[in-house]
């Protein structure tokens, strides 16, 4: 046996190690809850110069896949993590992966999937990836996660297919346990041994075609090639699994189970639970009850004969799904082992419960009751465990009354048309007189003390008066304002995931227009309001650029915020270059962020919107000034874009009482200066003159790019500077010459 | 690593086990995780810590859970600690509604982060029994410069009775030491006086008052009168919340004949605490400030940076418990409106750098 060291970690943190001792050429990644972990600890030791993956930050899982896909098809190692929407986004990815037969490994610590969005775990995501052609691990404990990472690029690389390991999202992947880790990088890459590619896209002696376009006759022999390749990993597991046992002294098998010898009741269950349930094995055992639980660690290929054995003198099995196959009467683990008892001609009586959906928690007391349910005769075949009907004859008041378009239109902020000039005037958005406007949210709402996001879009919304009905992304800002049974919204409002905002309002617009038009729906105003972090802004560019190009009558809103803060502030595009975050790391071999913050407002200037502009806390009359005008531009031409610098006090390591003035040097030093391009035009509505200052003095504000400060940087924070400059003076330029 | 500690009692299933309740930002987190590392690589024992998970907001309920066990024993249960040895609570004001106190015995420590006695603590907290330390975390913890979590886990090792200070100091080093060299003296120091500086009394379960028992929380919408789809038709009802924990000491307190009713305010709080009316102002018809929705206020303290007259200033909680100025919500129809102190969202789902940022500096 190989030296060990203990680590009292968590899943996620030791996927990260084992990526970090097998040293993978490429990672390709997208931050989602809870598989981020894993990135963000690599993330982490890339700064410490502990391995030398290179972390390549895509703007969404569906180009995180493509980068892994790509990076494989180049013959060197490659490593993904995901959950839940992420994996869904990328799942048209996974099957070309195995299809083309591309070995990877890919994590996937498993939580619920949306709608509603639910950020907890269970297994609703991963058994949609049954399909898809890859091998699957499922580590039920944060030491197998470990384990089963180097088996899997082991067995990736001799049968030619991709391998996802999954676990349980929180309960393994959050979970700190002692795990023991090889003492030695080296003895986890002898094991895995030297990698090599069948065809690789580099290869410029052997030239290849990578993707073939293919019909019948032909897709059924490849598909039959990757059948074949499933039946040798079934082979090639066991070995791997033996070979690891003498390296490790820890044994691995395709499926395990505990007192299942005798037992007449047993449990089948995935992943955490599996513990759980032995121990109320042991309890009900004390009592003289015979009973058992088993579950499989392989769910492609599907180990039958080791669940067979394991099972087969059961009079009844208890399958506890953690997703439902809504319909089928049973989730997939419940199909899967039926199908499987079937084939042998088994006749034990098989319930389904589905259970723990949403993060909840399997307490042992449960699984004591699920046992004791199976010596009944008389239970259903299929339920769900831990739903209740809720409070019987509940009644419950309104606690506002709803806003009218009266109530919202004080008249104090008012934008007119003017012929000669052929431009919309503003008037009024004195900040005295608009504190009239009704508040469209609610107080009470969880966002972080001193954010800025509830001040952003009460100023937004205190310049458009009339109805309005908004849209809100992912990000903090739908998870504080809608955490149920509650919600901060007092006027209508819809969520979609952050890859397809702008499209869903687009088509909420659209129906308020038919509707109108088909006389279905009562003349009158309502203004369409699409509230985007700057993450939004990045996984859900494509969808917001379409609607854009499309001009539908909307005002989308981004507030920039400088980071995914939602799920701890991993870096976006619109972080400032040399910021850390927890996916740029500082340290002796990395800077912080390595690239330019993205420039939003101009790509969307250049997509031909009738309207953007920029605005800023720091310049509230300003501010609601423009909200009025996108109002105008959205109710006659078609879509105006407006973006907010936002303040994150939790991830900026600012002072929450300090923000406004944070912003406000921002606003100074023309990292964010405020302008607006009115149907091609621009014009700078704040010039700083010769007081603009350095961005160092920005800089030296925040937490996250106080470093910077440090003259070590110098060099960093002059290109900074540059590129702040050049493109000041780009808008300088433009707001001079209308033709540009 | 040292010979290995025999724990002095266990549950039905061999763990020895501690539940933390806090809110976000006060790094009970952090302090869960070194409880558990503390077992598992300082005293010889099987380890679990888990926290209660969400998206990461300061000022939140948070719940860190940790279990110990003997080297050779398996940890198979992953649920929330349901009747803790250790109960650490991290800040007074979570022994309002929330049923924190789920689960204590005569048997529990509970180790409170308050300025009160145990007796006092005993009464607010409806305490059926239980040895109560209270140490004052706050005070201890801006006097040395550290943070509230680091004077809990000394009066946590102390509470326990069995765990060796030596330990405890090597992972305090170990932990922040590496990383934060210059701040380890005052994190020591915070870690000592946690030890030291607490009052304890033991009560027996006289009856005085019941036990609270662990229950998972359920709402009033079940799948019988949910309405479909996740659908919430009942606008505006985060009203009901009350953010108050959400504070760190601090309130705005308003001045009102300084005021002049710009607005400022309004344009800078992120929880719509200020409620605004129409009145006269001299002959003038003006929007008015009328107050302050303190339910709602977490005590950011923007509105007292904006203020161009001072009409509002910083005042301490403690020493303003019922502030002048005080309405509620003007918009508010329901006539009683029973507050909720929670969150929408608590939790933590990232440890990143941000739990390593808390413990720069002595912010508390």
């Amino acid at each position: 046996m190989e030296q060990q060291r203990i680590l009292f970690e968590s899943g996620n943190e030791v996927a990260a190690y084992a990526a970090k001792q097998i040293n993978y050429h490429i990672m390709g990644y997208y931050p989602i809850t809870p598989s981020t972990q894993i990135a963000e600890f690599l993330d982490q030791m890339k700064a410490d110069g502990e391995h030398e993956i290179s972390m390549i930050p895509a703007e969404g899982e569906h180009s995180a896949a493509g980068i892994c896909y790509g990076a494989s098809t180049g013959g060197g190692r490659v490593f993904n993590a995901t959950s839940a929407n992420g994996l869904m986004y990328a799942l048209e990815q996974l099957p070309v992966q195995s299809g083309t037969r591309f070995p990877m490994v890919m994590n996937v610590a498993c939580r619920t999937i949306s709608g509603p969005l639910c950020i907890k775990g269970d297994h609703s995501d991963i058994m949609f990836t049954l399909n898809t052609g890859w091998i699957i691990f499922f580590a039920h404990t944060p030491q197998a996660v470990y384990d089963m990472n180097i088996c899997a690029l082991k067995v990736a690389e001799q049968v030619k297919l991709p391998v996802i390991v999954a676990f349980d999202g929180f309960f393994t992947s959050h979970q700190k346990r002692r795990c023991m880790v090889f003492a030695e990088d080296k003895v986890v890459q002898d094991f895995i041994g030297k990698y090599e590619a069948v065809y690789s896209a580099l290869d410029l002696e052997h030239p290849v075609s990578i993707g073939s376009y293919m019909n019948e006759p032909d897709v059924v022999n490849n598909k039959f090639q990757l059948h074949l390749a499933m039946e040798e990993a079934a082979k090639v597991i066991p070995q791997v699994f033996a070979e690891y046992e003498g390296l490790s002294g820890r044994k691995y098998t395709t499926a395990e189970g505990y007192q299942t010898e005798d037992a007449e009741v047993l449990l089948h269950l995935l992943g955490s639970s599996y513990h759980t349930a032995k121990v109320a094995v042991d309890r009900l055992r004390k009592q003289g009850k015979k009973v058992g639980v088993f579950t499989t660690n392989i769910l492609r290929p599907y180990p039958a004969d080791a669940l067979y054995a394991l099972c087969k003198n059961a009079k009844t099995i208890l399958v506890g799904d953690r997703q439902d196959s809504y319909g089928a009467m049973g989730g997939n683990l419940s199909m899967e082992l039926k199908a499987m008892l079937q084939e042998r001609g088994a006749t034990c009586r098989v319930l389904s419960r589905v259970y723990g959906l949403g993060g909840r928690d399997f307490y042992e007391s449960e699984a004591e009751e699920l046992f004791l349910s199976c010596f009944e005769e008389n239970v259903p075949r299929f339920d769900y465990l831990g739903k209740y009907p809720g409070e019987e004859g509940l009644k419950e008041e309104q606690y506002f009354a709803p806003i009218t378009e009266k109530d919202a239109s004080p008249g104090m902020t008012t934008c007119i048309f003017e012929e000669k000039t052929g431009k919309y005037v503003v008037e009024g958005g004195k900040i005295n007189d608009t504190t009239a406007m009704p508040k469209r949210l609610a107080p009470g709402h969880g966002a972080c003390p001193g954010c800025g996001i509830p001040v952003n879009v009460n100023l937004l919304l205190r310049g458009i008066e009339g109805n309005v009905v908004l849209l809100f992304q992912t990000g903090c800002g739908m998870v504080v304002t809608t955490g149920y049974p509650k919600t901060a919204f007092k006027v209508p409002y819809v969520h979609n995931l952050f890859q397809n905002g702008a499209a869903t309002l687009s088509g909420l617009v659209e129906m308020f227009h038919e509707r109108q038009r088909r006389g279905e729906y009562p003349r009158g105003e309502i203004t369409f309001v699409m509230v985007s972090g700057d993450g939004g802004m990045d996984i859900g560019m494509g969808s917001a650029l379409g609607t854009a190009i499309r001009n539908h009558r909307l005002i989308l809103f981004e507030y920039d915020n400088g980071g995914y803060m939602n799920t701890g502030y991993q870096l976006s595009y619109s972080t400032p270059k040399g910021a850390k975050s927890a996916t740029s790391h500082v340290g002796p071999k990395q800077y912080g962020k390595t690239f330019f913050h993205k420039d939003m407002p101009q790509i969307m200037a250049a997509g031909g919107v009738p309207y953007v502009a920029t605005v800023a806390e720091s310049n509230p009359v300003d501010f609601i000034r423009k909200a009025a005008k996108a109002k105008a531009y959205a109710a006659k031409h078609g879509m105006a874009y407006l973006k907010a610098l936002s303040a994150c006090p939790l991830n900026w390591g600012d002072q929450p009482n300090l923000e406004r003035k944070v912003i406000g040097t921002a606003v100074d030093c023309c990292y964010f200066p405020l302008y607006e391009v009115e149907q091609g035009i621009t014009t700078i509505n704040y010039d700083p003159g010769q007081r603009k200052p350095g961005i160092e003095e920005w800089f030296a504000m925040m937490g996250r790019t106080k470093h910077l400060t440090h003259e070590s940087y110098r060099e960093v924070v002059a290109d900074i500077q540059n590129e702040i400059d050049r493109r000041w003076e780009v808008l300088k330029a433009k707001a001079a010459n209308p033709m540009l | 690593m040292e010979k290995a500690l025999t724990l002095p009692v266990t549950n039905e299933n061999g763990y020895y086990e501690i539940r933390l309740e806090s809110i976000g930002g006060l790094g009970a987190n952090l302090c869960g995780k070194m409880l558990g590392e503390l077992g598992a690589v300082y005293l010889g024992l099987n380890a679990a810590s888990f926290s209660s998970y969400g998206s990461e907001k300061r000022g939140s309920p948070v719940k860190s859970y940790i279990r110990w066990a003997k080297a050779e024993d398996e940890i198979g249960i992953n649920s929330p600690v349901e009747t803790p040895h250790i109960l650490g609570l991290f800040h007074e004001a979570l022994a309002g509604k929330l049923p924190v106190t789920a689960g204590v015995t005569k048997d529990t420590k509970i180790v409170i982060n308050t300025d009160a006695s145990p007796d006092e603590v005993r009464k607010r907290l409806k305490l059926c029994g239980g040895e109560v330390f209270c140490v004052d975390a706050l005070k201890i913890a801006m006097e040395s410069k550290t943070r509230v979590n680091m004077v809990m886990l000394g009066a946590i090792a102390k509470a326990g009775g069995f765990i060796p200070m030596e330990a405890v100091e090597q992972l305090v080093q170990d932990t922040i030491g590496k990383k934060y060299p210059h701040l380890i003296q005052e994190n020591l120091e915070g870690l000592r006086r946690g030890y030291s500086e607490n009052q304890m009394a033991f009560f027996a379960e006289d009856g005085t008052y019941e036990r609270v028992e662990y229950k998972e929380a359920n709402n009033k919408w079940g799948y019988a009168n949910a309405p479909i789809g996740g659908t919430n038709p009942r606008f505006g009802s985060t009203v009901s919340s009350d953010l108050s924990a959400s504070r760190q000491g601090y309130i705005p307190l308003f001045i009102q004949d300084r005021c002049i009713n710009c607005g400022l305010c309004d344009t800078a709080c992120p929880d719509f605490v200020f409620q605004f009316q129409r009145g006269e102002s001299n002959g003038k018809s003006i929007m008015r400030n009328m107050g302050l929705d303190y339910h709602h206020c977490k005590g950011c303290l923007r509105c007292v940076e904006v203020c161009p007259t001072n009409a509002l200033v910083t005042g301490k909680e403690r020493e303003h418990p019922n502030p002048q100025w005080a309405v509620r919500n003007q918009d508010l129809i329901a006539e009683h409106l029973e507050f909720e102190e929670v969150g929408a969202n608590s939790w933590v789902t990232s440890k990143s750098h941000f739990t390593e940022k808390r413990m720069d500096g002595g912010v508390v």
